[in-house]
C-alpha cells in the first residue's frame, strides 16, 4: 500500500476475530519495523515482548486487563508488550553512537568523532542526563516512534491494531521482565471485524489549534490546495461517522454477543 | 422481588431508553421487549429495582459529597451478572445476550462495565 494511503487508512481498531490467529511472520514484520525506527542517540530503549492471548493464563489475563481496554485486550489475538528499557545508555555508554560513527551517519562534518562521543557526548551529555527526571519522557518518544512504524506494518499487511494500557504488575508476573523496565504500551493485533474505512477518520482538532509558525500563537497557515491534494493522495479521507457505522457495529456486537 | 412500578417508569430506565435511541436510532427498547424483560430479571435476581441497581454503583466521597464509581461495587454487580448469566441456561450466545443487555442498561447510566472484565 502507498504510504500516504497507509497513513490515510489506520484507525485505532476495536473490534478483532478472537478465532483467527496472525500469523508469526507478520507479527515479526511488525518488529522489524519497529526496530529500524529513528532514535536519538541509537540508543534503541524500546523493548517488545509478543504474546499469544490463547498462551496467557486465564487468570494473569484477567489481571492484564485494564477497565476501560478489557474487551480489546480479549478479544486481540496477539498482544505486543512494548516497554522501555531506562539503563542502555550508562550499559552502553556512547558505543551505540560510536556504530553510527563508523556507520558513515555521524560525521565530523557535524562534529562527531568516537573521541568526541567518548571524551564529551557520554560523560557531560548523556551520563548526567540518564539521572535527569525527564530523561525517560525523551526515551518515551522515541518509543512512541518505534511503536507508531509497527503500528503501520500492522496495517499494511492487512491485520488491524490499537494500543492500550495494561496491568503492569499482572505483566511483570507473565513476561518476566526486568525490573529497571518501564512499561509502555500494548499493541493489541488481529484480524479487524470492521470494515477497511472502519467509520472513517477520526475527529481531530483543527489544524491551526495545534500547529504553529514562528511562534506559539500564531497558527501555521493551513493551504487548501495541500489538503485537496492530500484528499485525493486518501491521506485526509471521509471524516467519521460514515454513512452506516451504526449498524457496521451494530452487526458486530451482535455477533460478538456485545452489550448495544 | 416484584418491581414496584413499571419498570419503563424507572429514572434509569428512561436514561438507557434515551442512550439506545441517542446511539442506535429507532426505539430499541420498544424494538426489542426482551431487553427489558431481562433487565426485570435481572432486578428480581439481586433483588433491586433498575435504580437502585445503577445507585448501588456509586459512591459519594465524605469530604466534598463527590460522586464517583466503586470499583468494589462495580466488581460485586459483575459478579452478580456473571450469576445472572449462568442461572439463565440456555446457549451461550443467548446467555451471553443476557449478560449484555444488563451491561447495556449500566453503560448508558454512566456505570463502568465493559465485557472483557465481567
Amino acid at each position: 500500500m502507498d504510504y500516504k494511503e497507509l497513513i490515510g487508512i489506520r484507525r485505532s481498531i476495536r473490534y478483532f476475530d478472537p478465532e483467527r490467529p496472525v500469523e508469526r511472520e507478520k507479527v515479526q514484520k511488525i518488529l522489524e519495523a519497529m526496530r529500524i525506527a529513528s532514535c536519538a542517540v541509537n540508543a534503541q530503549w524500546n523493548h517488545a515482548i509478543v504474546v499469544n492471548r490463547a498462551d496467557i493464563p486465564p487468570e494473569i489475563l484477567e489481571e492484564l486487563k485494564m477497565p476501560v481496554a478489557a474487551l480489546v485486550q480479549e478479544l486481540a489475538p496477539v498482544h505486543i508488550y512494548c516497554y522501555l528499557d531506562p539503563t542502555v545508555i550508562q550499559r552502553f555508554k556512547g558505543s551505540r553512537l560510536k556504530e553510527l560513527v563508523d556507520a558513515g551517519a555521524l560525521n565530523p562534518t557535524h562534529g562527531w568523532s568516537h573521541k568526541f562521543v567518548d571524551e564529551f557526548v557520554y560523560p557531560q551529555v548523556l551520563e548526567p542526563l540518564s539521572h535527569s527526571p525527564i530523561y525517560p519522557i525523551f526515551a518515551a518518544f522515541d518509543c512512541g516512534g518505534a511503536g507508531t512504524q509497527g503500528l503501520l506494518m500492522a496495517f499494511e499487511l492487512g491485520l488491524g491494531a490499537c494500543w492500550t494500557a495494561f496491568n503492569t504488575d499482572a505483566a511483570k508476573k507473565l513476561l518476566g521482565v526486568p525490573d529497571e523496565w518501564i512499561p509502555l504500551y500494548c499493541m493489541n493485533v488481529g484480524y479487524s471485524l470492521e470494515s477497511r474505512e472502519a467509520g472513517g477518520q477520526r475527529p481531530r482538532p483543527d489544524f491551526a489549534e495545534l500547529y504553529h509558525e514562528g511562534r506559539y500563537g500564531n497558527p501555521f497557515r493551513r493551504d487548501p490546495t495541500v489538503v485537496k491534494e492530500l484528499e485525493n493522495d486518501k491521506v485526509l479521507t471521509a471524516p467519521a461517522p460514515l454513512p452506516g457505522r451504526k449498524e457496521e457495529i451494530r452487526k458486530i456486537a451482535r455477533k460478538l454477543g456485545l452489550p448495544d | 422481588m416484584g418491581l414496584a412500578k413499571p419498570i419503563t417508569d424507572y429514572e434509569t430506565v428512561a436514561t438507557w431508553s434515551k442512550g439506545l435511541r441517542e446511539q442506535w436510532g429507532g426505539d430499541p427498547l420498544a424494538e426489542e421487549p426482551e431487553k427489558l424483560q431481562t433487565l426485570a430479571e435481572f432486578c428480581d435476581f439481586v433483588g433491586k429495582d433498575p435504580d437502585e441497581v445503577v445507585a448501588f454503583c456509586f459512591l459519594r466521597k465524605k469530604a466534598t459529597g463527590e460522586k464517583f464509581g466503586s470499583v468494589k461495587r462495580r466488581e460485586e454487580i459483575a459478579a452478580q451478572i456473571k450469576a445472572f448469566r449462568a442461572a439463565g441456561g440456555g446457549s451461550a450466545l443467548a446467555g451471553r445476550r443476557r449478560q449484555s443487555d444488563v451491561c447495556s442498561f449500566l453503560i448508558h447510566n454512566g456505570v463502568l462495565m465493559q465485557l472483557g472484565v465481567i
